[in-house]
């Protein structure tokens, strides 16, 4: 088995995972929060035979919007972070100001390790991507805020070139420019 | 694993297992997510007759899914009951399926008046069907027929909405079906 698909595998799991976890804890959290009664039934909608019932419409609108949103910032915030490491690092080797600015910050841990790879950066930016896909289509049908879609949209579309980047760092690794040397 | 003809043969058959694993990884959560979406499913207290009757009409959504009713959904607003769905392209034929489900839990007759139309009249034939019993909801030239009908007390009934086109739909259509009880 390759490397990559290994690497892949690995890196796939817990942005996996946390999909997953923020919008069922966002429901039950939020459902706890503001005492909403939540039924669990087991009709069959979709794959699988479990649901999760409201008895109002408005709740239901709140708490499928507010669990996205959770989902949402749960990807969004490991995505974000890994981007602006990777350009924090990238741009610390080549100004050194950089280093400066980012020891004000106290941030200094960020840069001592390269420990990002494009690969984990697409992984979860894929993941960041198909959680904005659902919230944009909840949004459509009428289940989610349309500003919950909104914030998701313009996330995923920094977020992708936040990712263009990361490969841009990436491959000058390899392939550095040319201006640079000659 | 030293022999580098097996470890060959396990990647050869590993490597394809794992591209599915992978695909796996990114498709259980995405159902997951989709499926864990709360609906709204119960609503009670169609009938508020007295503070001695606590006797209630039920109407629950049947929900799960189907290639033509999409998006189901219904809400309650001042003891209307409405209930959409999206009815998507469809080849010229003859879709139905169980859409409601309505139980009469008080000890008398309740009367339903039961009406229901296409945003656009597109010419397909909409009809529901309780009990073997065909009803009329819109007609393929557009109109409405509102339907009077008797809830025999403790009894379940579910409601089948059935729509007919005789040509292909090429667009989809948002279809509304109100509830309300008659009150004497």
């Amino acid at each position: 088995m390759s490397k990559l698909l290994k690497r892949a595998l690995k890196n796939s799991l817990m942005p996996a995972i946390l999909m997953i976890a923020g919008k069922s804890l966002g429901i039950f959290v939020i459902s706890a929060v503001y005492g909403f009664s939540l039924e669990i039934g087991n009709d069959i909608n979709g794959l699988f035979s479990t649901q999760i019932y409201f008895q109002e419409r408005e709740i239901t609108y709140f708490v499928n919007s507010m669990s996205d949103l959770l989902m949402l910032i749960v990807l969004a915030v490991p995505t974000v972070y890994l981007i602006t490491k990777t350009i924090i690092f990238q741009s610390t080797m080549d100004n050194p100001k950089t280093i400066v600015k980012v020891a004000k910050f106290n941030i200094l841990n960020w840069i001592t390790k390269d420990d990002t790879t494009f690969l984990k950066i697409f992984i979860w930016c894929a993941f960041l991507w198909l959680a904005s896909a659902i919230i944009i289509k909840n949004s459509f049908e009428g289940d989610t805020y349309t500003w919950v879609a909104i914030v998701g949209s313009i996330v995923s579309f920094f977020s992708a070139f936040g990712t263009l980047k990361a490969f841009e760092v990436e491959t000058n690794k390899v392939y550095p420019s040319n201006n640079k040397y000659y | 694993m030293k022999n580098p003809k097996v470890k060959k043969f396990v990647n050869l058959v590993l490597e394809p297992v794992a591209f599915g694993l992978l695909a796996l990884l990114f498709i259980i959560p995405s159902i997951t997510v989709i499926n864990l979406e709360p609906i709204t499913k119960v609503l009670k207290d169609l009938d508020v007759l007295g503070v001695s009757n606590k006797s209630e009409i039920s109407i629950n959504i049947i929900g799960g899914t189907h290639q033509i009713f999409n998006r189901e959904k219904i809400e309650a607003v001042d003891g209307v009951y409405t209930y959409t769905t999206v009815l998507t392209r469809r080849e010229a034929d003859r879709y139905s399926k169980p859409i409601l489900e309505i139980i009469n839990n008080t000890q008398e007759e309740a009367i339903l008046e039961i009406y229901g139309n296409t945003a656009l009249p597109t010419g397909s034939d909409i009809t529901m069907i309780i009990n073997d019993q065909v009803y009329r909801l819109q007609g393929s030239n557009g109109e409405i027929t509102s339907q009077k009908i008797a809830f025999v007390p403790n009894q379940k009934y579910v409601i089948f909405l059935a729509v007919e086109s005789f040509s292909n739909v090429q667009f989809e259509e948002d279809f509304e079906l109100k509830i309300k009880k008659i009150e004497y």
